[in-house]
C-alpha cells in the first residue's frame, strides 16, 4: 500500500488536473525547445562535417585548358596527392517547363559508378548514367521544372538542340566548393553526364576540370603547398590554369550558413534556458503559495520539516518527470523536422536519426535538477509556516501592504472605475511575485520579437542588395561583344533605355612567393555607372582617374584579415602579374559569394585586351519600378532580338531574379527565423497562460470571499482580467525593451557569421505587435479560465478548503 | 446530562494528582503595526489527566491564543508550558512537530482536511508522520476510528463530499490517530447547528470518559454544564475556575 504521504502527492496530481497539466507544460516548453535547440545545433554541426568528408570531396580545383588521362597520371604522382580526376565541365542552356533558356553545367564524370572524389547521394531513379542520359542536381532542380523520366532539351552552341533523358536525382554537396563559382546560390543547375555523351553535344572529350584530394586534406597550408605542385605540373605539360580553388575535405561550401545557423541557435538555447528557470521558479512559487494551509495542517498534526519538504520534493520531482516524458520525444521528432528543412535548403545530408546525448542530458538536468533548486527556497519558506497564522486564515502573505503610491493614485484619480483599483491594488500587493512573472513573460516575449527584428535585419538587408542589382536585365555574352554595337542594336528593343557594358574576368589573388591564394572575380564597370550604388563598408568607391584600384567584398575579409584601405593586392591576369590597390569595401550579399571586386571598366578591358568591348551587359528598362514579370518579359524580348542578330547569348536574366538568387542563401535565414519565433512563441505563450492562471487560481479563496460579501460573477471576473491584461501590459512594454539588445545578439551573430562585420540591424513593428496581440488574448483568456472554475466553487468549497 | 464516569477522572477525586498541563506565569504579546498587544497577561493553570475542560470568554479573549500557548503553534512572550513533562517551548520545530502528532490531537473551528485526501488517508496522514502505526495496522487503526465516529461508509470520499459535521467527526477520528492522551479543540462545534454539535459533545464525553483529557474552547454559555471543570477567561485573564456542579 502507498503511504498516506505519497497518497498525497498523487492525489494532488490528479486531483487538480488543470493545475498539474499547466506545472507539467511549464516546464515541458522550455524542455522541448531547448531540446530542439540543441540537438540541432550537435546534429547540423556534426553532420556539415562527417557529411562533407563522407563524399570525398575535392581538396583542389583546377579549371584548365584541355588536358587528358596522361595528366591525370601525372598528377595522381605528384607528392602529397591522395587522388585525382580529370572532369569536363560546360555550361549549356537548356529550356526550363515555361520555355525560357536558362544556363545549365554539365559535368562529364569517368567511372561515375566508382567515382572516388566529389561523391553524389543518389535520392531517386538512378545512378549513375548511361550514354545520352543526364542526372541531375535536386538543389536547382526546380529552375528546370523538368520532372524525373522526361526529356531535357539542350542548346548546343551551334544552335542544335538534343534532347536528354532525365534519368536520377541526385545530391552534390560540393556544389560551390569552387570558391570563385559564387557558391552554391548562385550556382546554376548541376548535370551529370557520361564522357561519351560529349561529342554528341559538339563537345570534345578531353578534361577541363581537375579535381584533386591530398594526403593532409584537413590542413590548408599543406593543401596550399600540394596545390603549388600539381600547378607546376599541370603547366610543365602545356596545359593553361584559368582558375583554381582549394578547400579542406570538412569545410562545407555553406559552412558559414550553417555557423549563423548555429550561432542563433547557441543564443536562443541559452535564453531559453533562462526562460525556462524562471518559468519553473515563477510556477513552483505559484504552486507552493497555493499550499500553505495544508502545510500548516501537516505540521500541526506532526509532520516535520523534511517530511513536508519530501512531499513537495517528490510532487515536483513527478511534475518534471512528466515533463521530461512529453518533451523527450516530442522535440526529438520536431528537431528532425526542422532539420530536415535545413538539410534540404543549405545541401546538408544528415547522417540519419540519431539521440543527441547533450540534448537529452540537459532536458533531464533542465526537468529534475532546476525545478528543484527553483522550489528550494518557496519549500524551506513554506516548511518554515507559521501554523497559527495559516490555520487562522491570516497569511502572512495576504498581510502585505498595498504600495503607498497606488494609494496616492488611487487618491488622486478618484474617477477611476472601482474594478481598475482593486485589480492595481491586488497586481501590487505581492510584489516579489510580481517581478519573477514579469521576467518570465518579459523573456518570452523579448525572444519572440528578437526573432522578427533579425529577420526584418536580414529582409532590409536584401534590400539593400538590389542596389548592386538596379539593371532590369543582365546580359552574358559567351565572348566579349564592342559596347557601342551593342547599345546601337539595343535602341532597336521597344523598352530599352540606358545600357552599360561591363568587362569581367577571373583573376588569381597571389599571395607569398608563387602562391595563388584564391580566384578573384573583376567586374569591370564605368565610373559614371548608374546601375550599382554601393554600400560602403569603408574607404570609398571608384572614382575620375581611378586606375589599377578595387573596391573589394566581405570575403577579403575572412582571407585577408589584416587588409587595409591602401593596402596593395597581386593579381595574376591571362597570365600576368599586377599590382592592385584597395580603395574601399564593399557589403554584398556574404563571404559565400566568394572574392569579388569592383574595378574600372576602362583599366580592366586594357590589361583584357578588350578595349571598348564587354562580356557583361547592364539593361535598363526606359522606366523605372518594373515588376520581376515585366523584367523577364524585357529579357526574353532582348535575347530573342540580339540572338536574330547573330549574338551569342550565354545568358539574358531579369534583375531581380538575379537578387532573388543571391539572396537566396539569406532567405533560408529568414525562414529558419520565422520557424524559430514560432517556437519561441509557444514557450512564451504557454509561460504566460500558466503564469496567469496559477495566479488567478491562487485567489481561489479571495473570489470565493469576494462572492460571500456579495460580489457579482461579472464583476469578479472583471477584476481578474483586467489584472491579467495589466500584468500582461507591463510585460509587453519590458519585452519591447528588452527585445533591443537581443535582436542586436542575434543580428551580430548571423551578421559576423556571413558579413563577418555587425551590419544587420533592423526593427519591425511586426513582433511587437503580434505579441501584444498575444499577450492581451492570452491574458483573458488564461485569466478567465481559472476564474470561471473559481466563480463556480460554491462559497463554502472555497471558505473551507484550499 | 453527564456521563457518569467524568466524575471518576474528576481530579478532586485523584489522591496526589499531578497535573498533565501546567501554565505558570505565561504571557503573550502580539506585534503590530500599532504596538505590542498583549492578548495573554500571566496565566496559571493546571489541567489534570482525564479532565474536561472547558475554556470560556468572550470572542478576542484570548482562548485561541491559550490553546496555542499549549500546542507550542506559536511562541510565548513569557513563562512556561509543561504538557505531559515535557517543556513544549523548548523542543525545535521538528521535536515539537513530532511531539505534538504524538501527544496532542488538535482539532478546529474550521475542521481543515487535507482536501486532495479522502477520508481514510486524511486519518492515515498523522499516523505517517509519526510513525507510531503503519502499513495494515494503521489502515485498520483508521478504519476503526471512523467508525467511532459513525463514518465507516464514507471512508473513501473527499471530505467536499460530506457535511460539516461530519467532516469535524474526521477530525476528531484524526485527532485521534496517533492515540495521544490530550485533545484540544477550538469551538470545535462553532460552526456546527445544535444537533450536530451534540454529537461531538457525545463523542467528546465517551473520550474523556476512556480515560483522554480533552480542553474545549467555547463561547457557548450553555455548554457550561458538560465539561468536569470551566475556565472563564477575559482579556487575556483567568477569571474564574470551578468544577462542575455534579448531578
Ligand atoms: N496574529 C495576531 N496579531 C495581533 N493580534 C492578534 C493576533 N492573533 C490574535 N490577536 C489578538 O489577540 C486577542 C486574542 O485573540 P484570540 O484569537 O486568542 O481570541 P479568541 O478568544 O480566540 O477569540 P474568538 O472567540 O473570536 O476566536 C484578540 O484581541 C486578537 O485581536
Ligand atoms: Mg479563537
Amino acid at each position: 500500500m502507498m503511504r498516506p504521504r505519497w497518497r498525497k502527492v498523487l492525489s494532488d496530481l490528479i486531483g487538480n488536473l488543470g493545475r498539474s497539466l499547466l506545472v507539467v507544460l511549464s516546464i515541458a516548453v522550455g524542455l522541448f525547445a531547448i531540446g530542439i535547440l540543441i540537438t540541432n545545433h550537435r546534429v547540423i554541426a556534426e553532420d556539415m562535417v562527417t557529411g562533407y568528408r563522407a563524399v570525398n570531396p575535392a581538396n583542389i580545383m583546377l579549371v584548365t585548358t584541355p588536358f587528358d588521362d596522361d595528366l591525370v597520371e601525372r598528377v595522381k604522382s605528384v607528392k602529397g596527392v591522395r587522388d585525382a580526376l580529370g572532369v569536363h565541365k560546360i555550361s549549356l542552356r537548356v529550356q526550363t517547363v515555361h520555355g525560357d533558356w536558362i544556363p545549365m553545367d554539365f559535368n562529364a564524370i569517368p567511372d561515375m559508378g566508382t567515382q572516388a572524389i566529389n561523391r553524389v547521394h543518389l535520392l531517386e531513379g538512378t545512378w549513375p548514367p548511361e550514354d545520352k542520359e543526364v542526372v541531375v542536381e535536386q538543389s536547382k532542380l526546380s529552375e528546370i521544372g523538368v520532372g524525373l523520366g522526361d526529356w531535357i532539351t539542350v542548346e548546343l552552341p551551334s544552335g542544335k538542340t538534343r534532347r536528354l533523358h532525365f534519368v536520377g536525382i541526385v545530391k552534390d554537396l560540393t556544389l560551390g566548393a569552387a570558391a570563385g563559382g559564387g557558391g552554391f546560390f548562385l550556382a546554376a543547375p548541376q548535370g551529370y553526364i557520361t564522357p561519351a555523351t560529349l561529342p554528341w553535344l559538339d563537345q570534345n572529350e578531353a578534361w577541363n576540370t581537375l579535381y584533386v584530394t591530398v594526403e593532409e586534406g584537413n590542413d590548408e597550408a599543406a593543401i596550399r603547398q600540394v596545390a603549388q605542385r600539381v600547378r607546376r605540373e599541370v603547366e610543365a605539360q602545356g596545359v593553361l590554369i584559368l582558375s583554381s580553388a582549394v578547400r579542406t575535405s570538412e569545410n562545407h561550401p555553406n559552412r558559414i550558413y550553417v555557423d549563423a545557423v548555429v550561432g542563433v541557435l547557441f543564443v536562443l538555447g541559452a535564453l531559453v534556458v533562462f526562460l525556462s528557470g524562471f518559468l519553473i521558479t515563477n510556477t513552483l512559487n505559484a504552486l507552493l503559495a497555493q499550499q500553505m494551509v495544508q502545510i500548516g495542517v501537516m505540521k500541526l498534526i506532526g509532520a516535520r520539516r523534511w517530511q513536508v519538504a519530501g512531499i513537495y520534493q517528490v510532487l515536483i520531482l513527478t511534475y518534471g518527470v512528466l515533463a521530461l516524458l512529453l518533451a523527450l520525444p516530442l522535440s526529438a521528432r520536431f528537431s528532425y523536422v526542422l532539420l530536415d528543412y535545413l538539410a534540404n535548403r543549405i545541401n546538408l545530408q544528415l547522417q540519419g536519426f540519431r539521440v543527441v546525448p547533450l540534448a537529452i542530458l540537459v532536458q533531464v538536468v533542465l526537468a529534475l535538477a532546476v525545478p528543484q533548486g527553483a522550489a528550494l527556497l518557496p519549500i524551506l519558506h513554506g516548511v518554515r509556516v507559521r501554523i497559527h497564522e495559516v490555520i487562522s486564515g491570516i497569511r502572512p502573505s495576504e498581510a502585505v501592504q498595498t504600495p503607498h503610491w497606488i494609494e496616492r493614485l488611487q487618491k488622486r484619480f478618484r474617477g477611476l472605475p472601482r474594478p481598475l483599483l482593486i485589480s492595481l491594488r491586488n497586481t501590487f500587493r505581492r510584489t516579489q511575485r510580481l517581478i519573477l512573472t514579469l521576467i518570465t513573460l518579459t523573456l518570452g516575449g523579448a525572444i519572440f520579437i528578437a526573432t522578427f527584428n533579425t529577420q526584418a535585419a536580414i529582409e532590409r538587408y536584401i534590400q539593400q542588395l538590389s542596389r548592386y542589382f538596379l539593371a532590369d536585365v543582365n546580359l552574358t555574352f559567351e565572348a566579349p561583344q564592342r559596347i557601342q554595337r551593342v547599345k546601337n542594336d539595343l535602341a532597336q528593343v521597344p523598352g530599352v533605355g540606358h545600357v552599360e557594358g561591363w568587362a569581367y574576368t577571373r583573376a588569381d589573388l597571389m599571395g607569398e612567393g608563387d602562391q595563388v591564394l584564391d580566384t578573384v572575380q573583376l567586374i569591370g564597370v564605368p565610373i559614371e555607372t548608374t546601375l550599382v550604388t554601393p554600400i560602403l563598408r569603408e574607404g570609398r568607391w571608384l572614382q575620375a582617374g581611378d586606375r589599377n584600384v578595387l573596391v573589394v567584398n566581405e570575403r577579403f575579409r575572412a582571407t585577408l584579415p589584416n587588409l587595409h584601405v591602401g593596402d596593395t593586392l597581386h593579381l595574376r591576369i591571362n597570365g600576368s602579374e599586377r599590382d592592385w590597390v584597395v580603395v574601399g569595401f564593399l557589403q554584398l550579399a556574404g563571404q559565400n559569394l566568394g572574392h569579388l571586386a569592383y574595378v574600372p571598366y576602362d583599366e580592366l578591358s586594357r590589361q583584357l585586351g578588350q578595349s571598348g568591348r564587354g562580356l557583361l551587359f547592364r539593361v535598363a528598362a526606359d522606366r523605372a519600378n518594373l515588376t520581376l514579370a515585366e523584367q523577364e518579359d524585357l529579357a526574353r524580348r532582348v535575347d530573342a532580338y540580339l540572338k536574330g542578330r547573330g549574338y551569342n547569348i550565354s545568358e539574358a536574366r531579369a534583375g531581380l531574379s538575379v537578387l532573388e538568387k543571391t539572396a537566396k542563401g539569406l532567405d533560408v535565414l529568414t525562414n529558419f527565423l520565422l520557424i524559430l519565433s514560432g517556437l519561441a512563441a509557444i514557450v512564451g505563450s504557454i509561460g504566460l497562460a500558466g503564469t496567469m492562471s496559477l495566479n488567478v487560481m491562487e485567489r481561489t479563496r479571495e473570489i470565493g470571499i469576494m462572492r460571500a460579501i456579495g460580489a457579482s460573477d461579472g464583476t469578479i471576473r472583471l477584476l481578474v482580467i483586467v489584472e491579467g491584461v495589466l500584468i500582461g501590459l507591463m510585460s509587453w512594454i519590458l519585452a519591447s525593451l528588452a527585445a533591443f539588445p537581443i535582436s542586436r545578439l542575434l543580428s551580430n551573430v548571423i551578421s559576423h557569421a556571413i558579413f563577418n562585420a555587425p551590419a544587420l540591424f533592423a526593427y519591425t513593428p511586426t513582433g511587437f505587435l503580434a505579441w501584444l496581440g498575444v499577450v492581451l488574448v492570452l491574458s483573458v483568456i488564461a485569466s478567465l479560465l481559472p476564474a470561471r472554475t473559481a466563480v463556480r466553487l460554491t462559497i463554502r468549497e472555497v471558505l473551507a478548503y484550499e | 446530562m453527564l456521563n457518569p464516569s467524568l466524575s471518576n477522572s474528576a481530579p478532586v477525586s485523584a489522591a496526589t494528582p499531578s497535573p498533565i498541563i501546567s501554565l505558570r506565569g505565561v504571557k503573550k504579546a502580539y506585534h503590530t503595526p500599532a504596538g505590542d498587544f498583549w492578548a495573554l497577561h500571566g496565566i496559571d493553570l493546571e489541567v489534570y489527566p482525564g479532565e474536561f475542560l472547558g475554556i470560556i470568554g468572550k470572542s478576542g479573549a484570548g482562548k485561541t491564543t491559550l490553546l496555542n500557548m499549549i500546542s507550542g503553534i506559536d511562541a510565548l512572550t513569557e513563562g512556561e508550558v509543561l504538557v505531559n513533562g515535557v517543556r513544549v517551548h523548548d523542543l525545535d520545530e521538528d521535536r515539537l512537530a513530532l511531539w505534538r502528532g504524538r501527544t496532542l490531537g488538535v482539532i478546529t473551528q474550521n475542521f481543515l482536511l487535507m482536501p486532495t485526501l479522502t477520508l481514510l488517508e486524511n486519518v492515515l496522514l498523522p499516523m505517517d508522520f509519526c510513525g507510531l502505526w503503519q502499513g495494515r495496522k494503521s489502515v485498520e487503526r483508521a478504519r476503526e476510528l471512523l467508525r467511532q465516529v459513525e463514518l465507516e461508509e464514507h471512508i473513501h470520499k473527499l471530505p467536499s463530499a460530506i457535511s460539516g459535521g461530519q467532516q469535524q467527526r474526521v477530525a476528531i477520528a484524526r485527532a485521534l490517530a496517533n492515540d495521544p492522551p490530550i485533545l484540544l479543540a477550538d469551538e470545535p462545534t462553532g460552526r456546527l447547528d445544535s444537533g450536530t454539535a451534540e454529537g461531538i459533545l457525545h463523542i467528546f464525553e465517551r473520550l474523556v470518559a476512556a480515560g483522554k483529557t480533552i480542553l474545549m474552547v467555547t463561547h457557548d454559555l450553555s455548554l457550561e454544564r458538560r465539561f468536569s471543570r470551566v475556565v472563564w477567561i477575559a482579556d487575556g485573564r483567568l477569571v474564574a475556575d470551578r468544577q462542575a456542579a455534579l448531578g
